[in-house]
């Protein structure tokens, strides 16, 4: 038998045998205190600035930080509500993961149900109530969120000012477009446009719920129904198609992040762009050469005392149900999502507003920042926060997102056909698009059996 | 006695443990389960309800499979048209022994293939950009009115997988082709020019019956990688989780990855993977029996 082998196939399988005893007798190290993931840089820093206070006032329960990519929470995260592999005790869940967190029963829903606690300790009322909105699955809520996100027009008053024109009249999409347009130049002498005033494209799919939303449209209702072929949708979306394409088309997509996008800002492509809190903060530190150049307005309404925000984003911190100190988490939770000093750094670092009301009383959100002309931009913010319209939690969010932008790239390809640019013109074929987007959408989810059972 | 011990009946089990082992683990036992997901719904693996034939049923009128399945197989033969021919273009070029250079243009060939699909997609990607992009402002700089903003990767999808694709693995191929060309007895080349036959006459009745094998091997490993295509559109199209615009990049197996990890619907992306796995099964099955009639 020992001769069947020779000596460095037995040495390997000695070495194999002996790895594999020892990894088994190894004790498994139970983790001390919490764990926390999340997917941001600058979150991480204020997490771990509370985390500090919070380890030396308890010294049982400590938390660790961990930064780790959006995409591998989301999987490990997954994995662990699937399969009770090891999940963190708090994550942050960015807006594009929760969805599937809320597709199957509510009772396997693997974030802890906050709706009791946050109603009985006030909190309820003290928090931005349209921020609950994309946490809350059948009438539960599962989430701390961590922000607001009003959209603003981010516009280049450098060029504005060149232009002598001036932005206090806007009040309308209208007005913006037909104000701005001599802003919309050759600046190479071939002819064509070099300069745009929006930041959007048939293909830009955040974009198009920013501008269904602040229309009053929706992609689901209270109850995620999906709602995708009402008549407003239709109009919507025709009037978009008016300005992505044709002769007069006046947007034009800059990419969301990356070198590339950040050299079109520059280079002044797009004179306009929908901007969340948050994407000011980006252009704030991703241009730092660019101070002054840059100001904020409210977006111009779709009809005249319209709304004038928007949102587009999304971050909330939860408890998962695997917490062995879940008491301890919700206590950390607070400790971070509720301090003044978080809400204080947030917009220090990113000019992301917090969504507790009681902090927005605090004097930084007014001070005039130089990089936006001075202005208070944080002020200008807050002063939308209330207005933010409400964003579906559906799990189907992604797959009604998808079938929404395929019937506006139809649409504006049946533009370009039939040289069709009337906005009242292109909401039959408007509607055609949207009824067969709905049928899809309803078809998918009518095939799941978990969330049939509670529709 | 030594021999009695080596025709123990239990020593061929003993050499096959590790692969039956690793086989069972890894390929018979997930088979068989995803066989049974096939019939579930899922939320995880965990949480399922038994469906019986829903999720068929279902992926009969489903426009995104079947959007999916018509991509791939625009896709599939595609790839066969441009790769293997460009593979082939390559190999009988650095195949020439007058070719000076021959090291450094095999390893520029062969690069893509080196540094991988992230790469090439990202490279790609830059290349095609609008505006900031080096084609269009080459073209714009060459052509003022060649419109810097014209979107290739949304107007020209598929064209785009397919070229790309074809960047990557050409070189790759190649070295298959290299490898079978140099096999090629040089006598009967000579023979077949001494009787007069032309460049095209020799690779036609010469060369191309020669390498046949490796052409067959090459075709299968093309067909089976393209209906498999998953990284190149998920990268190029990132923005739409691999969908591309109006869904005209989306294959089979990125629709299997969203239905079954994205959606966490394991069933219907069960269903979906035993289905590409019978068009596998079927196609090399068929691209055997071809073969051996030829060899026959």
């Amino acid at each position: 038998m020992l001769k069947m082998f020779s000596p460095g196939l037995w040495l390997v399988l000695l070495l194999a045998a002996g790895s594999t005893v020892l990894i088994a007798l190894l004790p498994v190290r139970q983790q001390a205190g919490m764990e926390m993931w999340l997917f941001d840089a600058n979150h991480a820093k204020i997490a771990n600035l509370i985390a500090t206070d919070w380890n030396r006032d308890h010294p049982k329960n400590p938390v660790q930080i961990h930064l780790i990519t959006g995409a591998a929470i989301q999987s490990r995260m997954m994995s662990g509500f699937y399969s009770d592999t090891p999940v963190a005790d708090l994550i942050e869940v960015e807006r594009g993961m929760i969805g599937q967190v809320f597709a199957g029963p509510l009772a396997d829903v693997g974030f802890m149900d906050l709706t009791n606690r946050l109603n009985r300790e006030g909190l309820r009322t003290g928090i931005n109530e349209p921020s609950f909105s994309p946490w809350t699955s059948r009438g539960h809520i599962f989430g701390l969120p961590h922000d607001v996100h009003p959209v603003m027009l981010l516009y280049r008053a450098d060029l504005v000012a060149a232009a002598h024109i001036d932005m206090s009249t806007i009040e309308t999409w209208d007005d913006y477009f037909r104000i701005m347009r001599p802003l919309m130049v050759d600046l190479d002498g071939d002819g064509r446009v070099d300069r745009f005033l929006l930041n959007a494209s048939p293909t830009s799919i955040y974009y198009h719920e920013v501008m269904l939303l602040q229309a009053g449209g929706r992609m689901f209702d209270d109850q995620n129904h999906p709602t995708i072929n009402e008549p407003l949708n239709a109009a919507i979306i025709a009037r978009l198609a008016t300005w992505y394409v044709g002769p007069n088309h006046v947007a034009s997509e800059v990419p969301l992040g990356g070198a590339s996008s950040m050299r079109l800002i520059r280079e002044g492509y797009v004179v306009g762009m929908l901007a969340p809190d948050w994407f000011a903060g980006g252009i704030r530190s991703g241009l730092p050469d660019m101070a002054g150049k840059f100001k904020v307005m409210p977006l111009p309404a779709w009809e005249k005392g319209g709304r004038r925000t928007s949102v587009l984003g999304g971050t909330m911190l939860g408890i998962t149900k695997a917490s062995r100190t879940p008491e301890a988490a919700w206590a950390f939770a607070k400790a971070l999502y509720l301090s003044p000093l978080t809400a204080e750094r947030l917009y220090d670092e990113a000019r992301i507003v917090n969504p507790i009301k009681a902090n927005w009383n605090q004097p930084f959100y007014d001070v005039p920042d130089p990089y936006f002309c001075g202005q208070p931009i944080g002020r200008l913010y807050i002063q939308l926060a209330p207005d933010v319209p409400l964003r579906p939690s559906s799990a189907f969010y992604g797959q009604a997102s998808q079938v929404m932008n395929l019937a506006i790239i139809q649409l504006c390809q049946y533009a370009d056909d039939h040289q069709l640019y009337d906005a009242h013109a292109l909401e039959p074929e408007a509607q055609r698009l949207l009824d067969g987007a709905q049928r899809e959408l309803q078809a998918q989810m009518d095939r799941n059996v978990f969330l049939r059972a509670t529709r | 006695m030594k021999n009695s011990r080596l025709h123990s009946p239990w020593t061929p089990w003993l050499f096959l443990a590790p692969f039956l082992l690793s086989f069972g683990a890894f390929f018979a036992w997930p088979a068989i389960r995803s066989l049974m997901l096939s019939f579930e719904q899922t939320f995880g693996p965990k949480t399922t309800a038994f469906v019986g034939l829903t999720n068929f049923r279902y992926m009969l009128h489903d426009p995104f499979f079947w959007t999916a399945v018509g991509n791939t197989v625009v896709f599939t033969l595609a790839a066969v048209l441009v790769q293997v021919p460009v593979a082939l273009a390559l190999a009988l070029l650095l195949n020439r022994s007058d070719l000076r250079g021959r090291r450094v243009f095999r390893m520029i060939f062969f690069a893509p293939s080196i540094v991988g699909v992230a790469f090439v997609a990202i490279i790609y990607s830059l290349i095609l950009e609008k505006r900031t992009g080096f084609i269009n402002g080459s073209l714009h700089s060459l052509f003022p009115a060649w419109d810097p903003d014209f979107p290739w990767l949304e107007h020209y999808v598929m064209p785009s997988l397919i070229l790309a694709q074809a960047w990557l693995s050409a070189g790759f191929y190649m070295v298959y082709f290299l490898a079978a060309l140099q096999h090629v007895p040089g006598e009967l080349v000579d023979a077949a020019e001494i009787d007069g036959a032309g460049p095209w006459q020799r690779f036609r009745h010469v060369t191309l019956p020669e390498i046949r094998p490796v052409l067959n091997l090459i075709l299968l490993l093309v067909v089976v990688g393209s209906l498999q295509i998953f990284e190149l559109p998920y990268l190029l199209y990132n923005e739409t989780n691999g969908n591309g615009p109006e869904n005209k990049a989306l294959s089979i197996v990125t629709y299997l990855y969203q239905t079954g990890f994205r959606s966490g619907d394991l069933g219907y992306a069960s269903a979906i993977g035993w289905l590409l796995t019978l068009v596998l099964v079927g196609f090399a099955l068929v691209q055997r029996r071809l073969t051996q009639k030829e060899e026959l």
